[in-house]
C-alpha cells in the first residue's frame, strides 16, 4: 500500500516538534524507539493528530502501529471511514 | 444500549434510597442495596460527550443474569474469570456477573503503548496462566490479543462479551460468593515478568471500604465521583468502582487513555457534573497544569470539589500545590487536597490525613535522613547560601479504624518519632496472600499478619510520613518499574551476565524522573558496545514505553553489599558522582 503523501507531510509537521535537532524524519522511522516518545508523548502525537484529522484512534490498533508510515495508514482508513 | 445517544442522562446526585457506609457483608449485598436507588455510573467520551450511563439498579439486574449465563457453563466455584479491564460498562457487568456466580474475577491491564504488540500479549498470558483462568473477557477489538495469549492454555471460553451473550441462562439459584470467600485477584502495577496476583477477600475489602467511606472520606449525600482511574489498579477498581457503588454514590468515568490525551476533560467533567471527590497520583495534577494551554482557569468551575486525594505513588507537594494556584480561579481549595497511603495488598488504603486541612508538608535535613535516619525539621531555606539540603514530605496521617502500623529498623526494632525505618502493617483488609505464589507471600506476610509494605517512613505524633515507596522502585510518569525488570532485560542480552546490571531511577536536574541502567561490559569494540545500547534502549521502549539512559562500565565496578550483593543505591551514588547532566541533556531523547 503506498503511502499517502498528504498525510505523510502532514504527519511530518505534527511529529516535528517531538524531534530532536539534527533528526530527519523518514516513513520507517520508528515512533517510539527512534523518536524516543514516552506514553505521555504518545498521547500527546494521537491527541494533535486526532484534532487535526477529525478522527478517533481506537486504541486496540495502537500496539501495532510502529513507525511513520504505519501510522499514515491508520490515519488513512480512519479518515476514509 | 439500546439508547440512542441523545436521550442518554446522567444517573442523579440525589438518592431515595438512605445512604449506607458500606456496610455490608459481600460485594453482591453492597450491589443488592446500591440497585434500590437511582445512582449509578456514567461513562463519557475523550470529547466529553456522555456515551452510556449504568444506573446500579440496571446492573444489578444485567450482572445476575449473566451470571445465570456463566453458570451455564458449570464451572468449579471459585474459578477464575480475567477481564481486560477497560473503562466500559462491560467491565462492570462481568465483575459483578462473576460475584453472583461464584467466580473469581480477575481484572487484566489494558496497553496503550505504541508498537507493543508482542510485548502486551506475553505480559496477558503470563496473567492469564499465573491465575489459572477459566475464562477470558476482552472489550470490542482487543479480543484478538486475548486470543492469542491464550493460544494453547486450554480455557473454557474466552472472547468479546457477546460470545457470553449467547449462552442459555442456566436454572439453578445464584449462589454469590460469601463473606469468606475471595472476591476478586489484584494484579500489582511492580512487575510484568513476575506477576503478583494478591488475593483480595470479601471480608477484607468490605472493611476496607467501610474504613474509607466511614472515616477517609466520610461520604455523606450529596457526594459525586469523578474517575479516570484504570480499572485494573487498585485506586481505580476499589476507590471509584466499588468505593462508590458500596456507598450508593454517582460515579462519572472518563477513560484513561482520554485522560492522557485530553487531561483537561477532567476538570471539564468535574465542573459539568458538580462533583465532590476525585483522586489522582502527582502525575494526573502535574499534567493538568502543563497542558492547560491557552484555556483559562474561570471556565472551569471546581468549587464542589471537596477532596481531592492524592496517593498511589509518593506525593509531590509541589505538583499538588502549583495546580491548586493555577486553578484557584476556578474555585478549587488547596483544603481539599488529601494525602493517603495504601498498597493492593491491603485492598487499597491504610492511612487517612485529616480532611479539610489540605497538605501537611514537613520539611527535613535531607543528608541527615539519608545517613542518620532521622528525620530533623528544618526551617524554608530562605537563601541559597543555605547549605542544608532540604527534602519535603508528606504526612499522610493516621491508620483506619483496626490498622496496626509499625515502623521497624533493619534489626526489626519499632522505631520512634522522627526516626525513618521500613513500614509493617498488619489489620483486616491485608490480603491473605498472593495467588499460588507461596514464597514471595512468605517474603513480605508474616505468620502473625504483619506486611511488609517494602515502603520506608517515619512517625511524627501518630501521624505516618511517607519517604518512598520502596527503596527501589523506579517510578517514571505514575508507573511503578520493578529495577529487576529492566536488570532482567540486560542479562537476556548474550553480552551481559546475571549480576552485571543495576537499574534505579534519578531525578534530572529538570525534574523529571530518569530510567538509568549500568551494566559491567566486557566487550571493547566501540561499535559493539554501541549496538548493546541501542538494542536494549529499544528493548526497554517496547517493554516499558520509558526511555533508559544506559551506561556501560568496566567489568568489576559495580559496588556490592558487606554480603556480595549488589548495591543499587550505591550504583545510583557512584552514577550520579561521575555523570555530566549537560552532556546527557543535550543527548537526543532516544539516546538517553
Amino acid at each position: 500500500m503506498a503511502t499517502n503523501p498528504e498525510i505523510l507531510s502532514q504527519l511530518f509537521d505534527i511529529l516535528k516538534p517531538f524531534t530532536k535537532e539534527g533528526q530527519r524524519l523518514r516513513e520507517e522511522t520508528k515512533l517510539v524507539a527512534e523518536l524516543g516518545l514516552d506514553s505521555l508523548q504518545v498521547m500527546q502525537v494521537l491527541l494533535k493528530i486526532e484534532d487535526h484529522f477529525d478522527i478517533s484512534i481506537p486504541l486496540n490498533n495502537l500496539p501495532t502501529i510502529q513507525t511513520v508510515q504505519e501510522l499514515v495508514h491508520e490515519i488513512e482508513t480512519l479518515v476514509k471511514v | 444500549m439500546p439508547c440512542m445517544p441523545e436521550t442518554l442522562i446522567a444517573t442523579p446526585t440525589t438518592n431515595s434510597l438512605p445512604l449506607k457506609s458500606g456496610d455490608f457483608a459481600t460485594l453482591s449485598d453492597a450491589l443488592n442495596y446500591a440497585g434500590g436507588g437511582e445512582t449509578g455510573c456514567n461513562f463519557y467520551s475523550g470529547r466529553g460527550k456522555l456515551s452510556h450511563v449504568l444506573s446500579y439498579s440496571d446492573l444489578r439486574e444485567q450482572a445476575q443474569r449473566l451470571a445465570k449465563r456463566l453458570n451455564s457453563l458449570k464451572l468449579p466455584r471459585g474459578s477464575r474469570a480475567a477481564l481486560v479491564a477497560d473503562t466500559t460498562p462491560d467491565f462492570l457487568r462481568f465483575f459483578f456477573a462473576c460475584q453472583y456466580a461464584g467466580l473469581i474475577p480477575v481484572p487484566l491491564p489494558i496497553s496503550i503503548h505504541l508498537g507493543g504488540h508482542q510485548a502486551y500479549v506475553s505480559q496477558l498470558r503470563r496473567l492469564l496462566e499465573n491465575c489459572q483462568a477459566s475464562i477470558a473477557m476482552a472489550p470490542d477489538g482487543f479480543e484478538p490479543f486475548l486470543e492469542e495469549a491464550a493460544s494453547g492454555l486450554g480455557m473454557s471460553l474466552l472472547g468479546g462479551p457477546e460470545v457470553f451473550a449467547s449462552l442459555e441462562e442456566a436454572q439453578e439459584p445464584l449462589s454469590p460468593l460469601a463473606s469468606h470467600e475471595l472476591a476478586y485477584i489484584q494484579y500489582t502495577s511492580g512487575s510484568t515478568r513476575w506477576p503478583r496476583g494478591v488475593e483480595v477477600t470479601q471480608s477484607a475489602v468490605m472493611a476496607n471500604l467501610s474504613g474509607i467511606i466511614r472515616n477517609g472520606l466520610q461520604v455523606r449525600s450529596g457526594d459525586r465521583c469523578v474517575s479516570w482511574l484504570p480499572f485494573y489498579h487498585d485506586m481505580g477498581l476499589v476507590g471509584f468502582v466499588l468505593g462508590p457503588m458500596a456507598s450508593q454514590l454517582s460515579v462519572d468515568y472518563l477513560s484513561t487513555r482520554d485522560f492522557a490525551m485530553r487531561p483537561r476533560q477532567w476538570l471539564a467533567l468535574m465542573t459539568k457534573s458538580k462533583a465532590t471527590i476525585s483522586f489522582s497520583p502527582s502525575f494526573g495534577y502535574e499534567l493538568c497544569v502543563r497542558r492547560l494551554g491557552e484555556g483559562s482557569p474561570e471556565q472551569f468551575d471546581l468549587s464542589h470539589w471537596r477532596i481531592a486525594g492524592a496517593g498511589a505513588e509518593t506525593i509531590r507537594a509541589d505538583s499538588l500545590l502549583r495546580f491548586a494556584s493555577t486553578l484557584q480561579a476556578s474555585g478549587f481549595k488547596k483544603e481539599a487536597f488529601l494525602a493517603c497511603y495504601g498498597m493492593a495488598e491491603c485492598s487499597l488504603a491504610i492511612s487517612f490525613a485529616p480532611l479539610n486541612q489540605g497538605l501537611d508538608v514537613d520539611l527535613v535535613d535531607g543528608d541527615w535522613l539519608a545517613n542518620e535516619k532521622q528525620a530533623v525539621p528544618v526551617p524554608l531555606p530562605t537563601s541559597d547560601e543555605d547549605t542544608i539540603r532540604c527534602s519535603s514530605f508528606v504526612n499522610c496521617g493516621v491508620a483506619l479504624p483496626g490498622y496496626e502500623i509499625e515502623i521497624r529498623d533493619t534489626n526489626g526494632f519499632a522505631v520512634g518519632e522522627r526516626h525513618s525505618g521500613t513500614i509493617f502493617v498488619r489489620g483486616a483488609s491485608t490480603m491473605s496472600g498472593y495467588f499460588n505464589a507461596p514464597a514471595m507471600t512468605q517474603e513480605v506476610l508474616s505468620s502473625d499478619g504483619w506486611l511488609n509494605t517494602g515502603d520506608i517512613g517515619y512517625w511524627i505524633n501518630n501521624s505516618l510520613v511517607i519517604i518512598g515507596r520502596s527503596k527501589d522502585l523506579i517510578i517514571i510518569k505514575g508507573r511503578n518499574i520493578l529495577p529487576q525488570d529492566l536488570e532482567f532485560m540486560a542479562e537476556q542480552q548474550p553480552e551481559v551476565r546475571p549480576g552485571d546490571s543495576s537499574a534505579f531511577s534519578v531525578s534530572h536536574p529538570d525534574g523529571d524522573e530518569l530510567a538509568v541502567m549500568v551494566i559491567q561490559c566486557r566487550e571493547s569494540n566501540s561499535e559493539k558496545r554501541e549496538h548493546l545500547v541501542n538494542r536494549l534502549r529499544s528493548l526497554v521502549y517496547s517493554e516499558l514505553s520509558i526511555p533508559c539512559h544506559i551506561e556501560l562500565i568496566p567489568p568489576r565496578t559495580l559496588p556490592r553489599t558487606s554480603s556480595g550483593k549488589l548495591s543499587r543505591s550505591r550504583a545510583k551514588a557512584d552514577f550520579l558522582k561521575r555523570v555530566q547532566w549537560e552532556a546527557l541533556a543535550t543527548l537526543p531523547n532516544a539516546l538517553r
